[in-house]
């Protein structure tokens, strides 16, 4: 019973990372570069949550999209003032120039919203014991929008036009844009798209953690250990990597000191690559 | 005791992030003289650069650097406050720079030192050590420090280098870190107890309560890991079963998987030595658990937003908390108390004197320097006749005696290490405030 509440916490773990790094994977495939700002776009959707409900008093119901919102505008506009102007630097330029854009959105939310910790003006989490195992109704929230967001992104990538040409964007740019596949619409759509799942992960970090400045940027480390160990692939693979680091984190501390929680989610990535050098997705795809 | 957290976290992400790229794309062109350290790049950058006026100088002063070595201005000594304004410890920084300030307000207001007033330079560290080693250097090589103030446990530890080599004197009001066991002694001191003592005196707590079992939460840093192995042995000694001892990691999102183990063997009481962002979280989720006992926190604890935070309802009379405190009864404190409005905040104390000893130091040196400092501040700190306020110090020095300054958090005697003998203080969460409920004076641990 022990082992299944383990792996239960682990599940939900999971979901988490999976919410975090989906828009991360996202903009890494189809912008082409890793986006270190992205633990700080979580940060703004956090923070802009906790503005909202804990100080002008709006119901989380309400807060949560309206942040979500925000942190999808407030990234698209980064992305058109700093990441665009230099695209054709390349990745490394990017990858670069977002460390600095994350150091920016760190300093930025410091200096509003200042020291100490923050919380929601919500509920203690309310417990559940099916079969004896304790769940809380925030842990099945993360839960539900970990599938509710991967659901409606496939749907969104397969179904839609607007997402099928994201998808050929991501598989080969130069031949999607000779196609007539508007490069500037998927770019935007892109971001609006992987900045707001920055904000829905922002909005469950604020309701399921206690805030501080530093907190969101905590997050990266695991967000570069799932969307590494799921390769350039689809982006079925991070749901598939997010669950085996969230499970394995969490179930390693059933044997292991959970001290050690870091080093099992990144021996994780380091043995699949030994193996899989492309990740668990292999080949390029979207 | 106050610890800081390392933001390395940023620049590993970003390394990590780089090697990352570097693989995958089979770049070569990565520099290879990254960043100098800190300390080096620090002082050339200082050099070059003309030294930032005070915002209290006259426009007319000259822009050019201040002589490394010498006050600011002449007829004044400068101190620099290097503390975490903003941050997990901001609230804490801000405690104690107001302490200083107000220890500043009285020594000037009684005519200065030998050296003159005193001036101030106060810097935030974020608690972030980089930072705090930065901040540190400009103000001995810019603003001409001859002591700084204020440090947490790990900038304390970074600066010992610098401190020594600059012959400037570092004092801290809560850096309980046990490496300053072995690093201080010499230009480094604080005038609280090790963290050990921490330990001692919440294994006291816990062996003394009548609890069967107990359960050890405990963050991933040397500065809780240290006092909590102290206080497991004391209970263990006393014969109470230890369900668990977690050492977790802070910052994440949730700790349901630590508190697994922890919530199955539902022990009376839960020892959390942590942080304020990690202790919050698993309050509320050992609580929505099932946990229903009592609660010992630590130093990181003892603040009034942990009741708006965790909500009041859910650790009134159930949860304590330990801190290194003055003794209330001592009429050094007394005194103090009805000087100062802030005298029982946490540190509060302490932090009055570490600015109050280095003025007496300067007085009884009369060498306005880190050096003259660091020769006497034992000497004016045991032995001699007793003093509690500057004036009184500096008056008993002309008179040609030797003083010792009893302090408003307590007798201030430094062992090797620069250390003092702490008493702590019990309180508990009660209508959604704390209140003492136990006070161990510094004899209960003498051996």
């Amino acid at each position: 019973m022990l082992f299944l509440q383990y792996l239960t916490a682990g599940i939900v773990t999971g979901c988490f990372l999976i919410l975090a790094t989906i828009g991360f994977s996202l903009t890494r495939q189809v912008e082409g570069f890793l986006n270190i700002a992205h633990a700080e776009l979580l940060g703004i959707g956090a923070f802009t949550t906790w503005w909202l409900n804990a100080s002008q008093g709006w119901h989380i119901l309400i807060a949560g999209p309206a942040a979500v919102i925000f942190t999808a505008l407030v990234g698209l506009v980064i992305a058109r003032t700093i990441y665009d102007p230099i695209r054709r630097r390349g990745p490394a330029v990017l990858l670069i120039t977002s460390t600095g854009v994350a150091f920016v959105i760190g300093g930025v939310i410091d200096a509003m919203v200042g020291t100490g910790i923050r919380t929601l003006d919500i509920g203690l989490a309310t417990t559940y014991k099916p079969f004896g195992i304790r769940v809380t109704d925030y842990q099945i929230i993360v839960v539900a929008l970990a599938a509710a967001v991967s659901v409606s992104l496939a749907l969104f990538l397969n179904r839609t036009r607007i997402g099928l040409a994201i998808r050929a964007r991501a598989v080969n740019p130069e031949l999607a844009a000779s196609r007539g596949i508007d490069v500037r619409t998927t770019s935007r759509v892109t971001w609006l798209l992987s900045s707001g799942l920055a904000g829905v992960a922002g909005v469950m970090l604020a309701v399921i953690a206690t805030l501080t400045t530093d907190l969101p940027f905590h997050q990266i480390l695991q967000i570069l250990a799932v969307a590494i160990l799921a390769g350039l692939g689809s982006l079925y693979t991070v749901i598939a990597s997010g669950l085996i680091i969230g499970i394995a984190m969490d179930v390693s501390v059933y044997w292991i000191p959970a001290g050690y929680r870091p080093l099992v989610a990144f021996s994780i990535v380091i043995i699949v690559l030994l193996f899989r050098s492309e990740g668990l997705a292999g080949t390029k795809a979207a | 005791m106050l610890r800081t957290r390392a933001k390395w976290l940023r620049i590993a992400a970003a390394m990590l992030a780089l090697a990352v790229v570097a693989a995958a794309c089979g770049n070569d062109d990565d520099g290879d003289g990254v960043v100098a350290p800190v300390e080096d790049a620090a002082p050339e950058a200082t050099a070059e650069a003309p030294a930032p006026e005070p915002a209290d100088e006259p426009a007319a002063e000259a822009p050019a650097p201040e002589p490394a070595d010498e006050p600011a201005e002449r007829g004044e000594v400068t101190i620099g406050v290097l503390v975490p304004l903003t941050g997990e410890l901001g609230e804490f920084g801000k405690i104690v720079a107001d302490a200083i300030e107000f220890g500043v307000g009285e020594i000037n207001a009684a005519g200065g030192t030998v050296c003159g007033n005193i001036r101030t330079v106060v810097a935030d560290t974020g608690g972030d050590p980089e930072t705090g080693i930065r901040e540190a250097t400009n103000m001995i090589e810019s603003e001409g420090a001859i002591a700084i103030l204020g440090p947490t446990s790990g900038i304390m530890v970074a600066l010992v280098d610098l401190a020594k080599r600059e012959q400037v004197v570092i004092m801290s009001p809560y850096a309980g870190t046990i490496t300053l066991n072995e690093l201080g002694g010499d230009f480094v001191y604080r005038t609280v107890s090790s963290d050990l003592g921490d330990g001692a005196a919440s294994g006291l707590w816990l062996s003394t309560r009548g609890y069967g079992s107990v359960a050890f939460m405990v963050q991933n840093e040397e500065s809780t890991i240290s006092p909590a192995e102290v206080a497991r042995t004391e209970v263990e000694e006393a014969g109470i079963d230890i369900t668990d001892f977690v050492v977790y990691n802070p910052g994440q999102p949730s700790y349901q998987a630590e508190l697994t183990s922890v919530l199955a063997s539902n022990p009376d009481a839960i020892f959390l030595a942590g942080g304020q962002e990690s202790g919050v979280t698993l309050i509320k989720e050992a609580v929505a658990g099932g946990f229903d006992g009592e609660w010992l926190f630590t130093a990181d604890l003892a603040v009034p937003e942990i009741f708006d935070a965790v909500g009041a309802e859910l650790i009134n009379d159930k949860a304590f908390v330990e801190f290194a405190d003055a003794d209330p009864s001592l009429p050094e404190f007394i005194s103090f108390e009805e000087r100062y409005s802030g005298a029982g905040a946490p540190f509060a104390p302490n932090s009055f004197d570490m600015v109050t000893l280095v003025a007496l130091s300067l007085e009884a040196s009369g060498q306005c320097d880190g050096a003259g400092i660091n020769s006497v501040i034992r000497d004016v700190s045991d032995g001699g006749t007793a003093v509690s306020t500057f004036s009184e110090g500096r008056d008993a020095l002309a008179d040609g005696d030797d003083i010792n300054y009893e302090g408003a958090s307590g007798p201030l005697v430094f062992d090797p290490s620069g250390t003092v003998s702490g008493a702590y203080t019990i309180q508990q969460a009660q209508n959604g405030e704390w209140v003492n409920v136990e006070f161990y004076p510094a004899s209960t641990f003498v051996e």
